[in-house]
């Protein structure tokens, strides 16, 4: 450890530096594809399910919620959020496309020209949009409103999502999986059609196996977190993940740097190098953070506090076999629904919803001590069900959780001070249900 | 004053009333089943001679229960209906069906599921864009919606009684068209507050007594010797859900409401389940494509590779245009409910919508409190001085 390393509250993973750059490496390649004519595409993040297909059509991509995130880290985020506000959407719309459309309504009034502040470049003119109706609401409706400031077609992803108890249904599964394909199939032929050239289905067979097998390191890694000391910080996990949720970058060059970090995070577990020295509290956060004062986690750290769980929604889906399966539509279809699939079993065995559900396992294999839920005043799928969270943790393992109301990329609607303030107390809490859990018979 | 029509002085649209209604009708042996939205096809629960009642919010409770499982700044209508149930306020209902009809709607239908204890649940899941395989596999998802039912009520569903549910729902969608009509003369021959009433009881009675409901309160209407007076403008509401008649009440205080396209008001009923040889297609269609929520992603051409702006309008809000023209509309009310995500991304492009049909729009937006009324009433007054 260099003596650098040593100051700092958070003793951040080598590994973790290529795998953030991928991002920044998804900007640059579409501004220079865009400055060589090439197509370059907006899209929002599909789960794994359209991804590929851009990918193996050789097609740039940005991603505008993650680049919400970029403003709001870089505190540029207020003059696109008002620039919002001005054209009448409601504010309390999610804070990523409050950003997006104040910043397509620049443009617009830039006459096409790329904000000159805008961080790494801006986002070239796309070819067409990618929604997806994953997750929620804002991920499609954004895309159509932005077509007031850009006559871009919209391409919206379905991703279907039944019941815990409808999916064990007869063929529920199957016919899941059967909208999966039908529906990619009429997806490249959008894309084919659109750019003007055909599909390459080898090419996009070797990718489709590629974004399986960095999935499945990506997911052995974190299983490595039940480690005490925890030996990864969930500042490393937001700064790696881009890399498999979104196939940020060459696919096979991240499939080393993923086994480049595993190789890492295991030495650190052989060895109980912890990511927090002195770490005091293990926690979970859920669900999204505040992009725009991510130092908070580095108080928090100094207090002893390390965050060993992230957001059920950033998470890799539990691996499953899909070698069988030879149509790579087919591969993707059953990959993208296994981040919902992989999880229905014990959802239904726990009789709890499917989005609490998750915290149950993590909470227990990783030994935690508490739950920070931050609650984004603009995001109802993040913070919607954070209640039942809250209450699953404290009914099944005796884990507490302290709320805090933030936001995603409004820092105004964040008071650090106020949440740090908070953070005290909550250690008696946390101490306080140890021996709670002590009694129950639990064993951490 | 009104003279009130016999059919509709016995009305008791109140909840106290709708609970009243449907304990009398479980006494009777019927089944009640509660549904969450307008996406539900209601159908195959008429097919199952259960009746389907719809859950309701209450502005006038407190939304205290729900608080522990769903966000405070989630939809306060759906909050409201949960706390509802979670008060035991629909303890009558045998069963409960809900759908992804939003992102808090889902939320509010997995915790419903997750939290009460009806002896049914069943949660339909629903596709976000009106694509060919997307219908295709909400059928599937209807299916298994009847499939539940049948298991539930130990029944069977053949064709032939789902095709009558189908066509006597239809006549009931036909009869609120024309109750509808009747609001396009000036002054008009209903209030938008009698309508949100009726339309409150018919998600409270089985299909045939409300069509029962229907003829007999038009045909007392048409005969009536004084309706609503003329008042200042000619609204045209658009919003989520609008099924309070206090709130219409005061929207109707200066104005005559002449259409509400509210899921309280027309939107379920402005077209027709189309006949097909497997009525769940008809059904699938129908609700996926027909009802113009603006959760469901919609655009010119299916797959387009080109897009105009103007043209995406017509594709989304082009049913209005004739609204504006025969309902002779002054101004158009675009009324949010907070945190409504689908309806809160529309509201630029919809006023950009009426604004190129030289109609005035303004947004008015509200949390669901009684608390929220007075500055409501205070932005439609203002907004109608502005228009009249």
């Amino acid at each position: 450890m260099s003596s650098d390393d040593n100051k700092k509250a958070i003793n951040r993973l080598k590994s973790t530096y290529p795998l953030r750059d991928k991002i920044d490496e998804t900007y640059r390649r579409s501004m220079e594809a865009s400055r060589a004519g090439k197509p370059t595409v907006w899209a929002m993040v599909n789960f794994y399910c359209g991804d590929p297909i851009l990918k193996a059509m050789d097609v740039e991509v940005v991603y505008p919620e993650n680049y919400g995130t970029l403003l709001a880290a870089s505190g540029l985020a207020q003059q696109y959020l008002d620039q919002c506000d001005a054209d009448g959407f409601p504010n309390h719309l999610c804070g990523y496309c409050r950003c997006d459309l104040g910043y397509v309504s620049k443009v617009k009034q830039l006459n096409g020209q790329i904000p000159p502040d805008a961080p790494l470049g801006g986002m070239p003119k796309p070819l067409f949009l990618l929604s997806s109706t994953a997750i929620c609401d804002a991920r499609y409706k954004m895309f159509q409103a932005m077509g007031r400031y850009m006559d871009t077609p919209v391409w919206t992803l379905e991703a279907p999502t039944p019941g815990v108890n409808e999916f064990f249904m007869e063929n529920c599964y199957e016919n899941v999986v059967k909208l999966g394909v039908d529906h990619l199939k009429q997806f490249v032929a959008f894309v084919e059609k659109t750019l003007g050239k055909k599909m390459d289905w080898d090419k996009l067979d070797e990718i489709v196996d590629l974004m399986i097998e960095v999935n499945k390191v990506w997911y052995e890694i974190n299983e490595l977190r039940g480690a005490v000391p925890g030996p990864m910080h969930s500042r490393d996990f937001w700064s790696s993940m881009s890399a498999a949720l979104l196939l940020a970058g060459d696919l096979r060059d991240s499939l080393r740097l993923y086994q480049d970090m595993y190789k890492e995070v295991k030495y650190r577990v052989d060895n109980h190098i912890g990511a927090v020295p002195g770490e005091k509290y293990r926690l979970i956060l859920a669900e999204l953070p505040p992009w725009h004062s991510l130092k908070f986690f580095d108080k928090l750290a100094e207090r002893g506090w390390n965050f060993v769980v992230e957001s059920f929604a950033y998470q890799p889906p539990i691996p499953v076999d899909l070698s069988g399966v030879r149509d790579p539509l087919e591969r993707i279809a059953r990959f993208h629904f296994q981040f919902y699939a992989g999880r229905y079993r014990v959802a239904r065995d726990q009789n709890v919803m499917l989005s609490a559900s998750p915290y149950i396992s993590w909470g227990k294999d990783r030994k935690c001590d508490g739950a920070l839920l931050h609650s984004v005043m603009t995001c109802r799928s993040a913070s919607g069900n954070l209640p039942p969270v809250a209450n699953v943790l404290m009914e099944k393992l005796k884990v507490p959780s302290l709320m805090i109301e933030g936001d995603i990329v409004d820092l105004r609607l964040f008071n650090a001070h106020d949440a740090l303030a908070k953070a005290e107390p909550f250690e008696e809490t946390m101490q306080h249900y140890r021996n709670v859990r002590k009694q129950a018979g639990f064993d951490w | 004053m009104n003279d009130i029509p016999s059919s509709l002085s016995i009305i008791d649209e109140s909840n106290h009333g709708r609970v009243k209604k449907v304990r009398d009708m479980k006494s009777l042996g019927y089944k009640i089943i509660g549904y969450q939205c307008a996406l539900i096809p209601v159908e195959i629960m008429s097919a199952f001679d259960v009746v389907p009642y719809k859950i309701c919010s209450d502005i006038k409770e407190p939304i205290t229960e729900a608080d522990r499982l769903l966000a405070t700044a989630s939809c306060p209508v759906m909050r409201s209906c949960l706390d509802c149930a979670l008060k035991g306020r629909d303890d009558f209902l045998d069963g409960l069906v809900t759908t992804h009809s939003s992102d808090p709607g889902e939320k509010a239908a997995r915790t419903l599921g997750a939290y009460t204890n009806y002896p049914y649940f069943h949660f339909i899941d629903m596709p976000g864009t009106v694509r060919p395989e997307a219908i295709t596999y909400f059928k599937t998802q209807i299916s298994d919606f009847a499939k539940t039912m049948a298991s539930f009520t130990g029944k069977r569903l053949s064709t032939e009684k789902l095709n009558i549910a189908i066509e006597l729902h239809n006549r009931q969608r036909s009869l609120v068209q024309e109750l509808y009509a009747l609001t396009r003369p000036v002054p008009p021959l209903i209030s938008g507050t009698e309508i949100v009433k009726i339309v409150r009881t018919l998600m409270t009675l089985p299909v045939q007594e409300g069509n029962n409901l229907l003829v007999q309160v038009i045909d007392e209407v048409k005969k009536r010797g004084k309706g609503p007076a003329q008042k200042r403008a000619r609204l045209l509401i658009w919003s989520s859900t609008l099924d309070d008649p206090g709130i219409m009440q005061m929207f109707e205080e200066q104005s005559n409401v002449v259409y509400d396209e509210t899921c309280g008001g027309i939107r379920p009923f402005r077209s027709s389940v189309k006949v097909t040889a497997d009525p769940l297609d008809g059904l699938a269609a129908y609700y996926l494509k027909e009802i113009t929520c603006a959760r469901t992603f919609r655009q010119a051409s299916l797959g387009e590779i080109e897009k105009n702006y103007s043209e995406d309008l017509r594709s989304r809000f082009g049913y209005l245009k004739q609204v504006v023209e025969k309902w002779k509309i002054d101004g158009v009310i675009l009324l949010l409910v907070r945190y409504c995500d689908p309806f809160a991304f529309e509201i630029p492009s919809i006023k950009d919508y009426f604004s190129n049909l030289s109609v005035r729009s303004t947004y008015i937006e509200y949390d669901y409190s009684e608390r929220a009324l007075a500055p409501l009433r205070t932005r439609i007054e203002a907004f109608i001085d502005t228009i009249s």
